[in-house]
């Protein structure tokens, strides 16, 4: 038993060294053009801040809407943003995974002894992912001044919605191990996540709340976590744990399933 | 013109034979429209108003459908420059015999068209689905009129080119700066804003509408549409107007800065 627990502390260890190396070295290849990264970064988080827009027109209009204010509003944002820079930041590829699957590009990953889906998912990193973060931890501590001390339970529920969302791209994204170029497919599923994340979910009738439930978990990203920082309960908190731990596992099954099914395209490429 | 005609012609032929992607566009406009329907539905509901800021649930929802028609048309050609900056292969185009630039924008707006067309009905269809309101073919007037509905289709095509000649300008920024997408951004979230995407002008507060209302942001997303949901003559005069007067002044500023972008130009062999 001892033995067991000992051989998955060492692979955890592993996984560990091989997200921070990668996180390391593309920050740093990142600063070697220090200006395209700060103007993308920036660019970036006045983008986000200028979707806020919206509703602070519409909230100047009606008070609340089904029990969300602009402060609300601007907490879910403030979720979805830093879960989604969280993921693209760390997984730079998690959005990427049918196009890397359908151009054959997973060759590199297989020929390596590391785990080749946390390999692929990391070993990019986004560039204006970092201005979702910093926009997502701003418009929080803004949106609710004085709320310093949620600011924990505000990360880690950040962290779970950007796994949620690197989760349910790689089970769209293998899809192409089946249906070859399923690139569209899995980039409009994962809009669709993200565009109705960015809503409260109580706006859309009955039918689309349970889709947003379950095919396009967008509740699990922005109005399941924004409703626990407002209103704390740890029923609702395990149903989230619970689902992201059930998604992720999902996410893993059928990534390796798909991955005997993988062709090599015989491609050869130069890696930097 | 013959030469900027034609290639506005072939660069239309080539998108629509890429069907499969135009289809996936059309997806994207179902699940935006989807959205905001809910999204207006609930908060007209929740006001207990049947108008907001003059707009009824129907006007706002075909204001919406119209706007994203426009916006989601456009196209990204200033990738496509900037790439040719960062490259070198622009040095290629000096040789022909047209201007680079407004080569660019005859292809940005052959690449609309065929994408205006199939957002224009599937942004309809899905509003007559969702409202059971089609007041073209119910033949009212006023809003969605016929006239309405010629308006927004000349002041679309206005509104589509002076979106090109931004694109141009964005992506001739690679001349000075290395990573020209943020300005994008920018110019597309000042679109959403104050180019009244989202929402028309008339929700705005007093100082804001009033200081947005000369600015060539809403030429392209909230003038058009306007006309479609609230046909006035005299708004459609001043609306064109000021649609001609922003294209004249951006070719004139499209054409000083390809000026001084060609000589930053230094040509290495061949």
């Amino acid at each position: 038993m001892d033995e067991l627990t000992n051989e998955w502390m060492d692979e955890v260890m592993k996984t560990a060294r091989l997200v921070w190396g990668y996180l390391r070295h593309n920050l740093m290849s990142a600063m070697a053009y220090r200006g395209a990264f700060f103007l993308q970064a920036f660019g970036m988080l006045l983008n986000d801040a200028m979707l806020l827009f919206f509703w602070w027109v519409l909230f100047d209009r009606l008070p609340t809407l089904r029990g969300w204010d602009l402060a609300g509003v601007m907490t879910l944002y403030g979720i979805v943003a830093f879960g989604f820079g969280a993921a693209t930041v760390v997984c730079g590829n998690g959005f990427l995974v049918a196009r890397v699957i359908a151009s054959g590009d997973m060759d590199y990953y297989l020929a390596l002894p590391a785990d080749p889906l946390v390999h692929l998912l990391v070993s990019r990193m986004s560039l204006p992912g970092w201005g979702d973060l910093v926009f997502g931890l701003a418009v929080f501590l803004v949106a609710a001044p004085g709320r310093w001390a949620s600011l924990p339970l505000f990360l880690l529920l950040g962290l779970i919605a950007g796994l949620v969302l690197v989760a349910f791209s790689v089970l769209v994204g293998s899809l192409a191990f089946w249906v070859g170029n399923a690139d569209n497919l899995a980039t409009q599923a994962i809009n669709a996540i993200i565009t109705f994340g960015l809503y409260p979910v109580e706006i859309f009738p009955g039918v689309v709340r349970v889709l947003l439930y379950t095919l396009i978990p967008a509740a699990f990203v922005g109005s399941v976590p924004a409703a626990l920082l407002s209103d704390f309960h740890w029923g609702r908190m395990a149903t989230l744990v619970g689902f992201t731990a059930g998604i992720t596992l999902a996410a893993r099954c059928v990534f390796q399933r798909g991955l005997r099914r993988y062709e090599s395209g015989n491609l050869v490429t130069v890696r930097g | 013109m013959t030469r900027y005609a034609f290639i506005l012609r072939t660069a239309a032929r080539q998108q629509w034979v890429y069907r499969a992607e135009l289809a996936m566009r059309a997806v994207q406009m179902v699940l935006f429209m989807g959205v905001f329907m809910a999204l207006w539905s609930t908060a007209f509901g929740v006001s207990g108003q049947a108008e907001l800021a003059g707009y009824s649930l129907a006007e706002m929802v075909w204001y919406l459908a119209m706007t994203e028609t426009i916006t989601l048309s456009s196209s990204r050609v200033f990738v496509e420059i900037s790439e040719a900056v960062k490259k070198g292969d622009i040095a290629y185009t000096l040789a022909r015999p047209l201007s680079y630039p407004f080569y660019q924008v005859a292809n940005s707006l052959g690449n609309s068209a065929p994408r205006f067309v199939l957002n224009l009905l599937t942004a309809a269809a899905v509003v007559v689905v969702g409202t059971g309101c089609a007041p073209v073919l119910r033949g009212a007037e006023g809003a969605g009129s016929m006239p309405g509905l010629l308006a927004f289709l000349g002041m679309a095509a206005l509104a589509l080119l002076l979106d090109a000649l931004v694109a141009v300008l964005i992506g001739l920024l690679a001349f000075w700066i290395e990573e020209v997408t943020p300005a994008f951004w920018i110019y597309q979230k000042l679109l959403f804003t104050v180019g009244g995407l989202f929402l028309p002008l008339e929700m705005f507060p007093d100082w804001l509408r009033q200081a947005v209302r000369w600015l060539p942001f809403q030429f392209i997303a909230y003038a058009p549409a306007r006309a479609f949901v609230a046909f006035e003559p005299g708004f459609v005069l001043r609306a064109a107007a000021g649609q001609a007067g922003y294209v004249v002044a951006l070719v004139a500023l499209v054409g000083l800065v390809w000026r001084r972008a060609r000589r930053r130009l230094v040509v290495h062999g061949g």
